[in-house]
């Protein structure tokens, strides 16, 4: 974000693009800044999100993908959006080229709250496409420098297809580690697939995560947390003690447009990260 | 003066009728609004709504404009005065609305005010008829003896300048628009869903309310309502910056007329004037 | 301090302002006056009711640039609008509408991340407030006494005038107002009637009737909070709303906007719109997801950001009662009755 004004954004260079998956509409752009001070000033926690700013197409706000551990750059994980309504903005990111120059403004909204999370158990529940902020939680919380700060860490990661799952380096460098239990599912495997078959909230159900001083974090297309959600309260976790983060349609990022409130919460400002309990308080209007 | 008493009391009566045999689930009409000159438009859906229907001089509002808004199948009664029965008619024609589901309640009027300006609207902003077109119950003595006036009359300053007179004139109109849309949320056909001002990809104009994208916005309307505006005159009661949009729909309903032979929403036969290709239509558009 | 001029001698000084920066001042324009930036003084009419739109454009205008550049160059060489705002003038403000300012103040200029553009604009301009005329009838639309708002509230304004006859009383109520009467030099000093006047006038605006209703800001949020969900209740009450913007765009303290990129030629400008929450587009979401598809769920967002979400968020009621939005929508939908009625239920 420029120093006086929140809606200027700084400029970026896409550093490296991934192409996450087989369908090829996912892909990580990895950004580094153009001014070393810009860079300074961009502390961000797992959780937030910013705005990617393409002059002449608009702006998209995306979920920070990258961990705060991985210096000198940030990564973003977009799909290619818009059946009904086009994106703009990430298609025309997606048709862009390592070297090509983008603005951004952020980091913005709150964050997986670290300090609450801290000495629990974390079960990070996650599903498809809506699995990069939780990839940033997790490669948080693995770092050396953090990794003693937080008990056991469970993820659950589940997508379609084996082709459909995101970051598939990190998943099979995570199923190494002895301190982190990974758990990955799809809904249908394929000839090469060794891994499980299943819908993540029935493999939650199997894994039965215990609530004892844990904490669920979910993230996921809405036909999977409407599932997943009753296997956590069969499990008995708390509303409190559960976790995600909100979609809404969002232009400014700070609070001021007016457009993302659920009741009287932005969730730009007040989110996107609510806990269960924050939403019970909240209309349903979302 | 019509007596607008009576008219309140037979749509009343009416109302109370079809809701209580079944044979509608929703009469469209007026009620109080917060003064006696802003009647507001209202959906009756129960008996007990019917105390609150009323019917005086300013009840304006283009009745036909809610039809949409229910599934195909309801069946609703809707009021209607001369200009709001062929917006009934043309929807038909347009088959967004079917006419066995419809019950309409003709109101023959006239001497109704704009409840803004107080004036009485005649031909100028609208087409100045005062009897239904179609009907299934009048709920009131068809009006007859008074002065006809063509709709097109008052056209005949706006036809007296020149192009760029008329340029001129449209961009300072036009400048005031605010963009608030309440021309077409106001007008019975306008029922495109999304409109094409609201796409993305391509995006028609720009959002902000400047010449280009006023212009681009208010003139595809107009040319989209061709051969479809049945001169009701609500887009510009609705209109809070008073711009007289009714003109340049006049203007083209005229062209249509004199091309065609055929204004909109007057015979539920007639096909949509620029749906409809004849052999003998005029080439004039073409000179 | 209180001075005063004629008010067919007004164009003087309007003149005076014009020269110190930029006279923004109500305007005759064909359907009604608007509040427009000054090049000719004599155009200064104050001959009005209300304007119908609000002043908030003064700090918030329609559409405001914020950036420019060219299609496909280095986003290093796009420039940022630099505002360089003279000392601006608000002219002719009624005290309803001086207050929306200091609601709108909350939200653009104390809490969370301040808009530069709102403070920026707020910062440069002396407000001169503009009693109601007492003598002419109050449009059945208005209800500011129900917000607790005066027709001759001084609150909030720099300076605050009154009519008295023929004549325009003005009175310094900031620091900022007193200094910037003292420097107008070429207008008169009230003598001790004019004082009297003016003073009387202030109390005798608590005896301007608009429409009141005694509402307790914590029972009205509580209640619409409990009834979110009365479906039934919100579909009564917006059966007519046509979904268009009117009723926010001429509200003073509707804020919402868009942020759009223009482009022509190559050259473009992004900038920020004044959008609408009674749009079906405004919370549409790239994934075709529509948490507010009905017209009865538009309506609700708005009447509840207003007297409730507003409450919960900044405590205080987002409405003054101007009455615009009654007052102009086309289907004289009325958010007075429906808060009457809301409380009723």
């Amino acid at each position: 974000m420029s120093a006086s004004n929140p809606y200027i954004p700084i400029p970026v260079q896409i550093s490296k693009i991934i192409n996450e998956v087989d369908t090829n509409d996912i892909k990580t752009f990895r950004f580094t800044f153009l001014n070393k001070e810009d860079e300074k000033k961009f502390k961000y926690l797992p959780g937030q999100f910013a705005e990617l700013s393409i002059y002449g197409k608009g702006e998209s706000p995306i979920g920070i993908a990258s961990s705060p551990t991985n210096s000198g750059y940030v990564e973003f994980t977009v799909q290619r959006a818009g059946t009904i309504v086009p994106g703009l903005v990430t298609s025309a990111l997606h048709d862009l080229d390592e070297g090509a120059q983008i603005g951004l403004r952020g980091p913005l909204g709150n964050s997986w709250p670290i300090e609450y999370l801290t000495k629990k158990n974390i079960v990070v529940v996650g599903g498809g496409f809506a699995f990069t902020t939780l990839r940033s939680l997790i490669n948080y919380m693995l770092h050396k420098d953090n990794r003693a700060r937080f008990g056991e860490i469970t993820v659950i990661y589940g997508a379609r297809t084996p082709g459909l799952l995101l970051y598939k380096d990190e998943l099979a460098a995570w199923e190494k580690r002895k301190d982190i239990k990974s758990i990955i599912t799809v809904d249908k495997g394929d000839e090469s697939w060794r891994g499980r078959e299943g819908f993540v909230p029935a493999v939650c159900k199997d894994v039965a995560p215990s609530p004892k001083n844990a904490v669920a974090v979910i993230c996921g297309p809405p036909i999977m947390i409407k599932f997943t959600l009753p296997v956590f309260f069969e499990l008995s976790f708390s509303q409190e003690n559960i976790l995600t983060s909100l979609e809404m349609r969002m232009k400014c990022g700070i609070g001021k447009c007016g457009r993302c409130n659920v009741g009287s919460k932005y969730v730009c400002t007040d989110g996107p990260i609510f806990s269960l309990a924050d939403l019970d308080g909240l209309p349903r209007d979302f | 003066m019509a007596d607008f008493k009576k008219i309140e009391e037979n749509l009343k009566k009416e109302a109370k009728r079809l809701l209580e045999a079944g044979e509608v689930t929703v009469v469209l009409a007026y009620s109080k609004g917060f003064d006696e000159k802003h009647p507001m438009p209202y959906a009756a859906k129960s008996v007990a709504d019917i105390k609150n229907i009323v019917f005086n001089e300013y009840c304006n509002h283009n009745m036909a404009r809610y039809l949409v808004r229910y599934p195909q199948g309801t069946k609703i009664a809707v009021a209607v005065k001369a200009a709001d029965s062929r917006a009934v008619i043309q929807l038909i024609q347009e088959e967004k609305v079917k006419r066995e589901n419809l019950v309409l309640l003709g109101i023959p009027v006239y001497g109704m005010k704009n409840s803004k300006t107080g004036e009485v609207i005649d031909s100028k902003t609208t087409s100045g008829l005062c009897n239904p077109v179609l009907y299934d119950i009048l709920l009131g003595a068809e009006v007859h003896g008074q002065k006809i006036v063509s709709p097109y009359e008052v056209l005949a300053e706006y036809e007296a300048m020149d192009k760029d007179a008329r340029w001129e004139f449209w961009k300072n109109q036009l400048d005031k628009c605010i963009r608030c849309y309440a021309c077409r949320k106001a007008c019975p056909m306008c029922y495109c869903d999304p409109c094409f001002i609201d796409q993305s990809k391509p995006r028609w104009a720009d959002k902000a309310p400047q010449s280009p994208g006023n212009m681009m916005y208010h003139l595809t309307r107009f040319h989209h309502l061709a051969g479809r505006c049945i001169d009701c005159g609500e887009c510009s009661r609705a209109c809070p910056v008073d711009i007289p949009l009714y003109l340049f729909h006049k203007k083209v309903a005229k062209e249509c007329e004199e091309m065609f032979g055929q204004a909109a929403g007057m015979k539920l036969e007639d096909k949509p004037v620029l749906v409809d290709f004849r052999v003998e239509d005029s080439d004039k558009i073409l000179e | 301090m209180l001075k005063k001029t004629a008010i067919n001698k007004i164009s003087e000084l309007a003149a005076v302002l014009m020269e110190k920066g930029t006279l923004i001042a109500p305007v005759k324009e064909v359907s009604g006056h608007n509040f427009a930036q000054i090049l000719d003084p004599q155009k200064v009419d104050l001959d009005f009711y209300n304007t119908i739109m609000s002043p908030k454009s003064a700090f918030f205008p329609h559409k405001e640039d914020f950036i420019n550049y060219k299609v496909g160059k280095p986003i290093s060489e796009a420039e940022p609008v630099v505002l360089n705002l003279k000392p601006m003038f608000l002219f002719g403000v009624r005290p309803c509408d001086v207050k929306s300012f200091q609601i709108m103040d909350i939200h653009f200029n104390a809490a969370g991340i301040i808009d530069p553009y709102w403070r920026q604009r707020r910062e440069a301009t002396t407000i001169f407030g503009y009693a109601f005329d007492l003598s002419k009838s109050v449009d059945s639309a208005d209800f500011y006494n129900t917000l607790g708002i005066y027709a001759a509230d001084p609150d909030g304004s720099d300076i605050f005038m009154v009519k008295k006859d023929n004549e325009l009383l003005l009175k310094g109520i900031t620091l900022q107002g007193k200094k910037l009467l003292s420097e107008l030099t070429t207008i008169e000093n009230g003598k001790a009637a004019d004082k009297k006047y003016f003073e009387e006038y202030i109390k005798k605006g608590r005896d301007y009737k608009t429409r009141f209703m005694c509402l307790d800001q914590e029972t009205i949020t509580k209640k619409l909070e409990d009834i979110f969900h009365n479906t039934d209740f919100w579909t009564r009450v917006s059966s007519a709303c046509l979904s268009c913007g009117v009723c926010t765009f001429v509200c003073p303290t509707c804020y919402c906007f868009d942020i759009c990129d223009d482009t022509q030629f190559g050259r473009g400008t992004r900038r920020r719109v004044w959008d609408a929450c009674m749009f079906t587009d405004f919370t549409l979401e790239a994934s075709g997801h529509n948490p507010r598809t009905q017209v009865y769920q538009r309506l609700r967002q708005k009447i509840n950001h207003k007297y409730s979400y507003h409450v919960r968020k900044y405590g205080v009621i987002s409405c003054v009662g101007c009455g615009r939005c009654t007052r102009y929508c086309p289907v004289s939908i009325d958010i007075y009755s429906i808060i009457e009625e809301a409380i009723k239920t």
